[in-house]
């Protein structure tokens, strides 16, 4: 393994959102400013840069990461998945979970909504029936302004095919 | 203003009182939000600042040469090259001046505070430069005072040169009928209770970009502010206020941290006229740790008189705030008067002293948090009732029925002067009690095999000033806010106001407001908010004003256009304006099927087709209002009270609380809300608000705490892995319900809700708690609840005996 100066440069190439990107990038640079300042896509947002709000998550090769806390070379002939890459494209219309956080008012002022959007995108509902593994699911990102409440419920809706009426269970 | 809902409203299907969806998500939620880091100028320089790691120290030197040498640095700025910027006002009279420069000139008094700025190409290495100037910094370090006590011990040293002592202000009350009360009650106690420092802590942290464009200054800034950040810039800076021009971006939360006006955004922009670039600073969530206000850290020296039937005869209050170094703009000395106004909540009772204490001590600035002083009030009364009850043997509920403002009593005059001028304090509570009461059985039912756990149920019942006067908090600024609606030739209209878009849906409100008021879809309306080129000059968004003052200034400003689009349709349809009715969003000759005339023919009327204006009608169709509440006082009366909010909200909260003995864990189990906000424009955005505030509550009742060394002022918390915010694991379900008792003299009856919600949980959850182990005589008076302070409380508790809360005279 190559130990690098942390300002030498690397050369990567990205697919990002299904678009291929291919620039020569500081080994230092973290994948998050990557995506926001190199490539422009600012819906990825930093809520802590130390890979505890969730804000910046990301989906890297199907699983959800912190951006944060990886660096672009590390991502060198990866998949990336972000935000901007829910909603159908072409269409005004949403995802069908951005459109349950919409109908539930799940988000306020929206600075951690695309951090959950990401953390739900990455897992198979399946797996995560019933509102405490919901709850265990979204432990992981933080939000200041809802407390959670119609966040949990946003998903319980939005997930209620894969869950049946049990879904909704209170715990 | 009158209270007739109908007088104001023209549309046949009414939007107030409606959950309209938000017109804001929509950004946010594919990614396309623009938040203030996304700004993006070309050429626009990186400012990092340069922080104090001392507390207390004075600057001896900065060795800027290493920074400046590493490739792509452009600039390091000291207090000396800021020599020509004025310092923050000190407009407040009775408050120690602090004349704090942006950068620190030549003495720090907080671990964070700025004494340098990095310009750099870009963040990374302007981060590399920042670390090379810290370290070329050589300081003399100065004894520190970590807190209350230190800092007022005599022969302290004191934190500014000019002051005599550590003390800002210290204001005191005195009321002959409370020393009577003390000489005739059956008993006495002391008690001190502590409310601890935390943050608002928005997920955004805080930004400023600047660029300067043909002599005018564009500066965008995460505050919840915009229109005072002007006036502010343009003081410090020498400009113009024309050529400075504040806009905030989308932004993410602000919770009182972002209506101060920071050195930053002082800093920023006079990096850019300076060097004639854009440049622009992007707090980290380390900075944003030290460098953003905290608040909330108080502590309450109380006196109780009281009757062996539980009567609470009369309450001394000395509120002493731990201010940090006060260096902030505006000063946070408000929250502590706030919170002794306020503490009497939801209950009738006059006999309150209060003395209000301001104290600096090394630690960073205290200033604005959501619920501004009201909930560390709301924690020390029902702390104090919890007490009086277990004293005498009083049945808690009872006791609270007892004493809360009942039905009729409003408009009811608080001790300090507040006036309620409707509520529902008695009915929320007994609506709450029922809500809860199933909670609570639940509860006992599930934990009734389990000896290791204790249920207890806890209490609030407090006021929420809405709507404020500003002056007492800036000694500048007053309390109104202005709108201006215009409709265009299209027929579309436009509102702009000088309030804020911070999250909490101002622009689906002030959406919702127009459209009733001159009878259109909220779809048509266009808003502009937090733009000071755009929109009226307005306070922004704080104190739970928004509702209110969109629904002022936009109804004023609706009429005033009504007024005029009537004379122009008359005109058109040849009829008088008496008889021009507006229904289904067009003109018509009231009882008359003559055809209408559109939003868009009387738009274009005015402003483009003069020949179909009556004669002599000046063009256009803009109309501003500038709302004041007209019973909004702003200094203090003869007799030292004031009434510094335009209407008051309540609530009352219960939360049931299950504890683990041998652990000290504590679940809420249930958390029951019952909230009263007078009418409610959207109940959506009114639950989310409440919601939120109640998660902020928690965190503070349970979580958050900022801690520092107390022999060095040095922060014992640099990430979120030491100040503990909730996630949702820890928050959770609230029962939430609503009464509606309209603000008598408001228009609609709209109060504020932005920050109720904060206030209850402090109070309830050390309530609950104590109530579990009431068999250890535990009784909180302090917050946060943490196991390791349970386990405490049982085992000094437990020490003391089992009969420690039978204390009392």
């Amino acid at each position: 393994m190559t130990i690098r100066e942390p300002t030498s440069e690397v050369d990567v190439e990205i697919s990002i959102n299904g678009r291929r990107h291919r620039h020569r990038v500081p080994a230092r640079l973290l994948l998050s400013d990557y995506i926001r300042d190199t490539v422009g896509l600012t819906g990825t947002h930093l809520g802590c840069e130390h890979g505890y709000c969730g804000a910046c998550t990301v989906i890297v090769d199907g699983d959800a990461v912190r951006s944060c806390l990886m660096l672009a070379a590390q991502v060198d002939g990866a998949e990336v998945r972000t935000v901007e890459d829910l909603a159908p494209a072409g269409s005004d219309s949403l995802s069908p979970m951005q459109q349950a956080f919409h109908d539930n008012h799940a988000l306020q002022c929206g600075f951690c909504t695309a951090g959950f959007l990401m953390t739900l995108e990455s897992v198979d509902p399946g797996d995560w029936t019933g509102r405490e593994r919901i709850v265990e699911l979204l432990s992981g990102n933080l939000c200041r302004c809802t407390g959670y409440q119609n966040i949990v419920d946003a998903v319980t809706e939005a997930w209620s095919a894969y869950h049946g009426s049990g879904g909704s269970n209170d715990g | 203003m009158s209270l007739d809902i109908d007088s104001h409203i023209r549309h046949s299907t009414r939007h107030i009182g409606r959950s309209v969806p938000r017109r804001e998500d929509r950004g946010p939620l594919t990614g396309r939000g623009r938040y203030v880091a996304d700004i993006k100028i070309v050429g626009m320089l990186e400012v990092v600042l340069v922080r104090s790691i001392e507390a207390h120290a004075r600057i001896v030197s900065i060795d800027t040469s290493e920074a400046l040498a590493v490739e792509g640095v452009q600039a390091v700025f000291t207090a000396a090259d800021l020599a020509d910027v004025k310092t923050f006002p000190d407009y407040i009279p009775y408050i120690g001046p602090v004349k704090q420069r942006p950068l620190a000139e030549d003495r720090v008094r907080y671990v964070g505070a700025p004494y340098a700025a990095v310009v750099a190409v870009d963040r990374y290495i302007a981060e590399d430069a920042a670390a090379l100037v810290a370290a070329g910094t050589t300081y003399e370090p100065l004894p520190t005072v970590a807190d209350l006590d230190q800092a007022l011990a005599p022969g302290a040293p004191t934190l500014h040169d000019h002051w005599e002592s550590n003390y800002s202000f210290d204001v005191a009350t005195h009321k002959p009928e409370v020393d009577h009360a003390f000489e005739q009650a059956d008993h006495t106690f002391s008690e001190t209770y502590v409310s601890q420092r935390q943050t608002g802590l928005p997920m955004e942290t805080r930004g400023v970009v600047a660029d300067i464009t043909d002599g005018t200054l564009t500066v965008w800034s995460s505050t919840q502010s915009p229109h005072m950040v002007r006036s502010t810039v343009a003081l410090m800076l020498g400009m113009p206020e024309p050529q400075v021009r504040v806009v905030h971006p989308t932004i993410g939360g602000g919770f009182g941290t972002k209506t101060h006006i920071y050195p930053e955004d002082i800093v920023v922009p006079w990096i850019a006229r300076r060097l004639d670039q854009p440049a622009r600073w992007i707090e980290d969530r380390m900075e944003n740790l030290v460098a953003s206000v905290h608040a909330r850290e108080q502590r309450h020296d109380v006196e109780v008189a009281y009757d062996d039937d539980g009567t609470i005869r009369g309450v001394r209050c000395a509120s002493m705030l731990d201010m940090g170094s006060g260096e902030i703009f505006m000063p946070g000395t408000a929250p502590v008067f706030v919170t002794n106004a306020c503490i009497t909540g939801g209950y009738d009772f006059p006999n309150m002293q209060a003395r209000t204490i301001g104290v600096v001590t090394n630690k960073t600035p205290a200033g604005a948090y959501r619920g501004f002083g009201i909930p560390e009030g709301a924690f020390v009364m029902e702390r104090i009732i919890d007490r009086v009850a277990r004293l005498t043997g009083t049945d808690r509920v009872e006791l609270r029925r007892r004493m809360l403002v009942r039905p009729g009593q409003t408009p009811y005059v608080m001790h300090g002067g507040g006036r309620l001028d409707s509520g529902s304090h008695t009915e929320s509570f007994e609506r709450a009690l029922e809500m809860a009461q199933p909670a609570l059985e639940r509860a006992r039912a599930r934990y009734a095999g389990d000896p290791d756990v204790r249920v207890g149920v806890g209490f609030s019942n407090y006021v929420e000033p809405t709507s404020p006067s500003y002056h007492l908090t800036t000694g500048h600024w007053g309390g109104g806010d202005a709108a201006t609606v215009r409709v265009d030739p299209d027929g579309s209209v436009r509102v702009a106001a000088g309030l804020s878009a911070i999250g909490q849906g101002a622009e689906t409100t002030a959406a919702q407001l127009a459209a009733d008021a001159l009878g259109v879809s909220p779809e048509n309306v266009t808003v502009v908010l937090g733009d000071t080129e755009r929109a009226p000059y307005g306070l922004g968004s704080w104190g739970s004003r928004g509702a209110m003052m969109l629904t002022g200034s936009v109804l004023l400003a609706s009429e005033r256009l009504m007024d005029k689009a009537r004379a122009i349709a008359a005109h058109m349809l040849e009829a008088a304006e008496a008889d021009i009715v507006l229904t289904d969003g067009a003109f018509h000759v009231a009882g008359s099927d003559q055809p209408s005339v559109s939003w868009a023919e009387v738009g274009t009327a005015a402003w483009i087709r003069y020949v179909d204006l009556p004669d002599g009608m000046e063009p256009g169709l803009e109309t501003s209002g500038y709302f004041h509440p007209e019973n909004l006082q702003h200094q203090l009366d003869d007799t030292g009270k004031i009434n510094a909010a335009a209407s008051w909200s309540n609530g009352a909260h219960i939360g049931v609380v299950s504890v683990r003995v041998s652990t000290g864990e504590v679940r809420i189990e249930d958390y029951v809300v019952v909230h009263d906000c007078g009418t409610v424009i959207n109940p959506a955005l009114v639950e989310g608000q409440v919601h939120g505030g109640v998660a902020q509550g928690i965190a503070g009742a349970m979580y958050e705490h900022f801690q520092y060394d107390p022999d060095t002022a040095n922060p014992r918390f640099a990430s979120f892995m030491d100040y503990l915010v909730p996630t949702c694991a820890e928050v959770p379900r609230m029962e939430v319900d609503h009464f509606e008792s309209p603000a008598p003299e408001q228009p609609l009856g709209v109060k504020g809700c932005g920050e109720g919600g904060t206030v209850g949980p402090p109070a309830v959850v050390a309530g609950a708690v104590s109530d579990a182990l009431s068999e250890w005589g535990v009784d909180l008076t302090e917050c946060p609840v943490t196991p390791v302070a349970v386990r405490a409380a049982i085992r000094s508790a437990g020490a003391a005996g089992a009969g420690a809360a039978g204390a009392g005279s």
